[in-house]
């Protein structure tokens, strides 16, 4: 085997137990951080493809953005360690045998003889980096896409801003604007005190 | 950019959105109102746009061929504007009972209709899987509009899981797609596959299995139905109204452009599979139908029968099959906004209206609009002179041409049994004294619209001619494509 | 040598565990949650795979915008999952449980 098909064996294998750990660990922080391990992993057989700009982009906005998310919510609603409810035991067998078959059918399917290709390292690309391609890929032909895609990002803000802001009467903040206005007359307070010597 | 005029009624419909929301945010509570003006008058002169430029020649890719120009989107484009500017109107009523008017409505709303109307004109699988995702993501977060409330979230909750479950089968089954042909542009596709001799290939069966689940959960189809009743009975029913329509008549254009243009000539096997998928849903819509007493469940239950019927149009294959499916497609939407329009206006102050019981008396509390329930609840039962009469009759028609004799019986069957609890609601509305008989509310707005609803279920349904040349123009080889 | 063939397997594989984890989970939805980011990895992982053996960058792009979405489903979802989670103090799967029939 090639170097090459050993750094597939193994971050595949990564990428599936990685994968299958998400699935069935109980603690959902250690899910998320197997998650993460997956994307790696991904990133890794991505930049085998010769796919680089998508190889930092997965773990730039995949792992440092999306996930942080997810950490974050779980931090924030502060799950504990699951107690399992083992209701759906009884279907577990089932399932696994369900789960065997559509793994099979789909590998089996996949098989054809159309997908038998072999790594053509025809260089039609090569004489431009992938970073630049896709650049100019994407604000040439698919401009028109490009801009529904920042609006969906507009939606997802106005949406999760929208769900999540609630503005509660009990919390103690800082008025910024009160604050700056303030005039010295409303802070201090001169009294004219009688002097102590009248009493003795 | 070629031809980015085109997409005039697009780029309008996005500017307008954004102008609601930054309109909205510096409004106070009461004067909300200039937010809902301002969304009804952006929808009507997007209907505008899109009838002033509507595609009547032949068919044309614009905008770096991913803009479809033709007969089908401009149809549809303008019976989603004009149905959602009805839906909005429902939806200041619903939400002025609960106290409360979200600008984000609004807005999300016109999010949705944009993305209905990519979706519509595109044939391209990027612009196409955007626009889905537009509208989609707008809907889940409407369906979670009501923070407070633990069913709305829980609906939004469910819906959004399998949705995103949807999309992800429907872009595994793109993938394939693109992997057989190395192109993500519909027309390219249907070429190179015919071209090939690659045809009835295994992975390309593949391919279409996973596009017609994703498809089918989109549009709620047997077996990928789950969702739809706990949807449609949690989400706000101005939410509800616009889950019923504008998603089904997305999703109609995307399997006309996905399976009926892209994969028609190359292979059949869909066509079976949507002959099971849609008599499985008729039989199980119209059976659970009976059951429910929750008249928004009893709702969702019936437009999975009335999904069952459209994929049966589209799976005979013919010229015919396909326009009576649109024409289905098209009274339906109508009627379904309809049914939820009356369930808002007896609504009140703070309460929801949604069980049958509510609709009890409702012929001693306002007889013309107990007319107009009656007329849109025998539409649905598909009972003559109205539309829902026509479209069935169309479809099994369709079906018969096709040489279904068994499909046309059992479709004939399950229509005769799911009349039973269209009926039931009329007798309560008419038969049944109220329980409540605090007197409705509308405003003149409000009530125009719903007559103006109920009345169109007649009008079609007397003189549905016109709407079905509309429909044949709209899937003639022509202009489609 | 490794083939187009050893990718799409390990896509599928990647896909029908992804499926397994949301249809059987009985634990709680921010795994849910997660299986939805894994099964769109593995439906990335067939288009670049598709990308490169076919020589051509439209595949790629793809997986560009399917990234973006993938990120605003995200920030929606646990956004639902939030307000989820204020009215039930609960992510569990079985709370999804209050509307039947």
């Amino acid at each position: 085997m090639s170097f090459e098909a050993w750094l597939f064996y193994l971050f595949a294998l990564l990428l599936i137990s990685s994968a299958i750990g998400v699935v069935v660990v109980r603690n959902t922080v250690y899910a998320a951080l197997l998650l993460i391990l997956a994307f790696f992993n991904s990133a890794a057989l991505w930049l085998l493809l010769q796919a680089e700009f998508l190889s930092i982009v997965l773990v730039l906005v995949y792992v440092g953005a999306v996930m942080v998310l997810f950490l974050f919510i779980i931090m924030m609603l502060n799950l504990k360690v699951e107690q399992v409810k083992r209701e759906g035991g009884k279907y577990f067998p089932f399932s696994l045998v369900v789960l065997f078959l559509l793994i099979v059918e789909l590998i089996i399917m996949l098989q054809s003889s159309l997908f038998d290709k072999v790594i053509t390292t025809s260089d039609t690309t090569k004489n431009i980096d992938n970073t630049a391609a896709i650049g100019l890929l994407l604000y040439k032909e698919y401009l028109f896409p490009f801009e529904v895609a920042a609006v969906i990002l507009l939606v997802a803000i106005i949406a999760a801003i929208m769900l999540t802001l609630r503005r509660r009467g009990d919390v103690k903040t800082q008025d910024i604007e009160q604050q700056i206005q303030v005039q010295s007359s409303e802070r201090i307070r001169l009294i004219k005190l009688p002097s102590g010597r009248q009493g003795s | 950019m070629n031809g980015i005029g085109f997409a005039l009624p697009e780029i309008f419909m996005l500017v307008a959105a954004l102008v609601v929301l930054l309109v909205d945010l510096f409004l106070r509570q009461h004067s909300r109102i200039l937010t809902y003006m301002l969304t009804q008058a952006a929808l009507l002169a997007a209907a505008l746009l899109v009838y002033g430029n509507f595609a009547d020649g032949p068919a044309r890719q614009v905008v770096g061929d991913m803009y479809m120009h033709d007969y089908l989107s401009s149809l549809l484009k303008v019976m989603a504007l004009l149905l959602t500017c009805v839906i909005v109107v429902y939806g200041r009523k619903y939400w002025s009972d609960h106290q409360e008017a979200p600008g984000e409505f609004y807005v999300l709303v016109l999010f949705t209709v944009l993305g209905m109307m990519l979706m519509v004109s595109s044939t391209h699988l990027i612009v196409l899987y955007l626009g889905l995702e537009l509208m989609s993501l707008s809907l889940y977060a409407l369906v979670s509009l009501l923070r407070d409330d633990s069913r709305a979230t829980e609906a939004a909750m469910k819906y959004f899981i399998l949705g995103a479950l949807a999309s992800g089968m429907l872009l595994y089954g793109i993938s394939i797609l693109y992997g057989l042909t190395g192109s993500l542009e519909l027309l390219a596709i249907a070429e190179i596959l015919s071209h090939e001799g690659s045809a009835e290939t295994v992975p390309l069966l593949l391919a279409l299995v996973f596009l017609i689940a994703g498809l089918g959960f989109k549009l709620g189809v047997v077996p990928f139905h789950m969702w739809v009743p706990d949807v449609y009975q949690g989400a706000p029913t101005a939410v509800t109204a616009l889950i019923a329509s504008i998603p089904k008549l997305a999703t109609l254009a995307l399997l006309v452009r996905l399976l009926v243009s892209g994969l028609g000539n190359i292979t059949s096997d869909w066509a079976q599979i949507l002959m099971v998928l849609g008599m499985l849903s008729i039989m199980l819509g119209n059976l659970v139908a009976i059951a429910q007493m929750n008249l928004k469940r009893m709702l969702a239950y019936s437009a999975i029968a009335h999904m069952g019927f459209i994929l049966l149009g589209i799976s005979t294959q013919t010229m015919d099959g396909n326009s009576a499916a649109l024409f289905y497609a098209l009274v339906y939407v109508v009627m379904s906004v309809g049914g939820f329009g009356v369930l808002i206006l007896l609504g009140q102050a703070g309460i929801d209206a949604e069980t049958l019981y509510d609709l009890k008396g409702l012929n001693k509390r306002s007889p013309w609009f107990a007319f107009m329930m009656l007329l849109l609840l025998f539409s649905m039962a598909g009972i003559p002179p109205l539309a829902g009469f026509h479209a069935k009759l169309l479809v099994i028609n369709a079906v018969l041409q096709a040489g279904h004799l068994v499909l046309a019986v059992g479709m004939v069957i399950m229509s005769v049994i799911g009349a039973f609890y269209y009926l039931r609601a009329i007798k309560m509305m008419y038969f049944d004294e109220p329980d409540d008989s605090t007197p409705l509310k509308w405003d003149l707005e409000f009530g125009l619209t719903l007559s103006l609803n109920g009345v169109w279920v007649l009008v079609i349904g007397l003189m549905p001619s016109f709407l079905m040349t509309v429909c044949v123009r709209a899937l003639d080889a022509k202009h489609l494509l | 040598m490794i083939s187009l063939t050893h990718y799409l397997t390990l896509a599928a594989i990647l896909f029908a565990v992804s499926i397994a984890g949301i249809v059987l989970n009985r634990k709680n939805i921010l795994l849910i949650l997660m299986c939805i980011e894994l099964m769109l990895l593995s439906v990335n992982l067939n288009f670049v795979a598709f990308s490169h053996y076919l020589n051509n960058l439209h595949g790629q792009i793809f997986v560009f915008f399917i990234l973006t979405v993938a990120a605003a489903e995200a920030a929606i979802g646990l956004a639902i999952l939030v307000v989820f989670f204020r009215n039930k103090r609960s992510i569990q799967v079985q709370d999804l449980d209050e509307m039947k029939g």
